[in-house]
């Protein structure tokens, strides 16, 4: 993904960085892009709800793994951040591979999730993604998405958020395979907005489908 | 000394009459098991000496598995695979071998059978034999024995086990056992009194049960108590001792060769990345899922082009199947793609399986500059044998896709053999199908 084929033109994107290694802060926010301005960083649970709520900034970089508060991590301070959802996005970053870490963050809200291994120039991008309100998903995800929806698309009769679309599941085929939106849109002959458009419904599907993968995953982690 | 240590280990075997106590004798000594069975026989009828000194090696003797379980050690690491003790290979060997015994139990049956009818026989001539005395003490040492030989196995099967299937026939078996001995009690204590005095005894005798019973369940539940708080400390201390053993033989050293390297930015790169892996591996591994899959393959395809070039490859996987000869295939197909996308593309390579119902599909992508296909030389092996004629050869298919923005190689092998194989073909758009 370059950072040309960014879905917003948001001027001056204002970001918390929430992770408990300074390092690890430190060393993305010299990453980051000129138009994206760190606005705040925490390092516990309580940290980054209090802050989140003084700043108030448009997307909130969320490590999945935090000390503080009851335990949950990246998934607490979502919980705590509830009534702000509506104006703050969440990026979820992680070092974890394992799949119920990655559904009950964005299960619990989050709008992508991306391996800490992301370089800045991907990273950038995928803030002003979800800065714009899209979905940001990686390779891993699309794959796991792939995991617990199946493979074969939905016929008309079962329930449409328990199934994805043959559109679907071609974009998240093509992402699964390391394919950028704008190589995903190339390859499918629609625009870049047309992929943006079934990401999110995707996203929305994960967050909302009880399908039994997703709830046990979830469960694993003491979501629901 | 020189024969003590060729011995084999005292344990008691698996091809039991009673307790395997013979069978693990002759095998620790070399004798022949009839000799020593009829030896235990003959001390039996010097005054009990044989009994009194089958009992003590029955109780003080592991069987063959005790034994294998207390040797096995834990293994240094997760990564080296747990080995048997090298002992109980020539033991399973020595115990298969003998075939001789396998119907040790019909010959108990027989032998307890002529016991009997020597006695009738010793009767109708006339000899007094005390029946009375003879009876009880028959049903006591016969309901002891099925006591105690079900609790010796539910032993060998691990008593923590509570999910074992046949728990309820090893129930049923203990409720036997116990009611062969109660009623031998009875018999034996009340003589050949009435029905009433048997019954009053029997009460009496439930009544003092229940009330010592009374008395020690406490002290039993207590204890009971404890044994499973020391088994689950136990347990807990085994995983930390797995764990700490993990991050010694791979973290730890890791960690010491980046410091000694550290001016090395590639090998540092390398190390960290494979390190990475393999507690990836580890950490998220899951239990459930058995060896020998078709990911594992790619997996382990990747790791090697990974630790080999230096170059991250992404693998993501949908669905799995075993692997067979012809997935083998694709594993190499697969190990050559990437292989040529981490020297000649830029960027990570991301590689994706999909197994589906009806085939297993590979993909390996780079951000390379691309190249084009008909420039490609003949006599460069890499693309057109190892990737295009292998998938070929094994009934599958591969497509090279290359543009400026990276090139793609997709690898479909149907599930079963004698799908028609991809004949090469060059369509006009530049996207090249072989």
């Amino acid at each position: 993904m370059s950072s040309t084929e960014a879905g917003s033109p948001a001027q001056g994107i204002r970001v918390v960085i929430v992770d408990d290694h300074a390092i690890f802060r430190s060393g993305l926010k010299a990453d980051l892009d000129p138009d994206i301005v760190v606005a705040g960083e925490a390092g516990t649970v309580e940290d980054a709800v209090a802050v989140i709520a003084a700043v108030r900034p448009d997307v909130v970089l969320l490590d999945v793994h935090l000390p503080g508060g009851l335990g949950g991590g990246g998934r607490e301070v979502l919980a705590g951040s509830a009534p702000l959802l509506g104006s703050t996005r969440f990026l979820a970053l992680s070092v974890s591979d394992a799949a119920e870490d990655v559904v009950s963050v964005i299960r619990a809200g989050a709008r992508g999730y991306v391996t800490k291994t992301i370089s800045g120039a991907e990273i950038s991008d995928a803030v002003r993604r979800v800065a714009g309100g899209d979905a940001v998903f990686s390779p891993r995800l699309a794959g796991f998405v792939l995991d617990a929806f199946g493979t074969a698309p939905a016929d008309i009769a079962d329930d449409e958020l328990d199934r994805l679309s043959a559109r679907e599941l071609e974009v998240m085929r093509l992402i699964a395979r390391g394919y950028s939106y704008k190589e995903v849109a190339k390859e499918l002959f629609i625009s870049i907005k047309t992929v943006e458009t079934h990401v999110s419904a995707v996203l929305r599907k994960l967050q909302l489908s009880s399908r039994h993968e997703l709830t046990r995953w979830a469960a694993e982690r003491r979501l629901l | 000394m020189t024969t003590a240590a060729s011995r084999p280990p005292l344990v008691r075997g698996s091809d039991r009459v009673i307790a395997g106590v013979c069978a693990g004798l002759a095998r620790h000594l070399g004798w022949p098991v009839r000799m020593v069975r009829l030896g235990m026989a003959v001390a039996a009828l010097a005054g009990g000496a044989g009994v009194a000194f089958y009992a003590w090696l029955w109780i003080m003797v592991p069987t063959a598995d005790e034994s294998a379980k207390r040797n096995a050690r834990q293994p240094a690491s997760p990564i080296a695979p747990a080995v048997a003790p090298a002992g109980a290979e020539p033991a399973d060997s020595w115990w298969s071998s003998v075939t001789g015994m396998r119907y040790g139990k019909e010959i108990l049956l027989g032998a307890g059978l002529l016991l009997a009818a020597g006695i009738l026989i010793a009767r109708m001539l006339g000899v007094d034999v005390p029946l009375g005395t003879l009876i009880p003490v028959a049903a006591i040492l016969g309901g002891a024995a099925i006591a105690w030989m079900q609790l010796d196995e539910t032993r060998r099967a691990g008593l923590v086990d509570k999910t074992k299937a046949d728990q309820a026939g090893g129930w049923a078996r203990l409720a036997a056992g116990l009611a062969l001995v109660v009623s031998g009690v009875l018999i034996m204590v009340s003589g050949s009194g009435s029905w009433e005095q048997t019954w009053l005894a029997l009460l009496s005798s439930v009544a003092v049960l229940g009330g010592v019973a009374l008395v020690l369940l406490p002290w039993g539940l207590k204890f009971w108590r404890d044994l499973e708080t020391e088994r689950a400390g136990r347990v807990r201390a085994t995983e930390r001792a797995e764990i700490a053993a993990h991050l010694h033989d791979s973290v730890l050293q890791t960690l010491a060769l980046i410091q000694r390297r550290a001016g090395n930015e590639t090998d540092v790169v390398r190390l960290a990345r494979a390190q990475e892996r393999e507690l990836r591996g580890w950490l998220y591994r899951d239990p459930g899922k058995e060896a020998g899959q078709l990911s594992e393959g790619i997996k382990t395809a990747a790791a090697e082009v990974e630790d080999s070039l230096g170059h991250a490859v992404e693998v993501v996987t949908v669905g799995d199947c075993a692997m067979t000869e012809r997935h083998e295939a694709l594993v190499q197909a697969a190990r050559e793609a990437m292989l040529n996308a981490a020297r000649h593309g830029g960027g990570a390579v991301s590689v994706y399986l999909e197994v589906t119902d009806g085939a297993a599909e590979v993909f390996v992508k780079d951000r390379g500059p691309g190249f084009d296909l008909d420039a490609v030389p003949a006599d460069r092996l890499g693309v057109r044998e190892s990737i295009v004629g292998r998938m070929n050869r094994h009934g599958g298919t591969a497509t090279i896709n290359s543009t400026q923005d990276g090139t793609e190689v997709r690898l479909r092998l149907p599930l079963s053999a004698g799908a028609p194989a991809g004949a090469a073909a060059t369509n006009s758009n530049g996207e090249a199908r072989l």
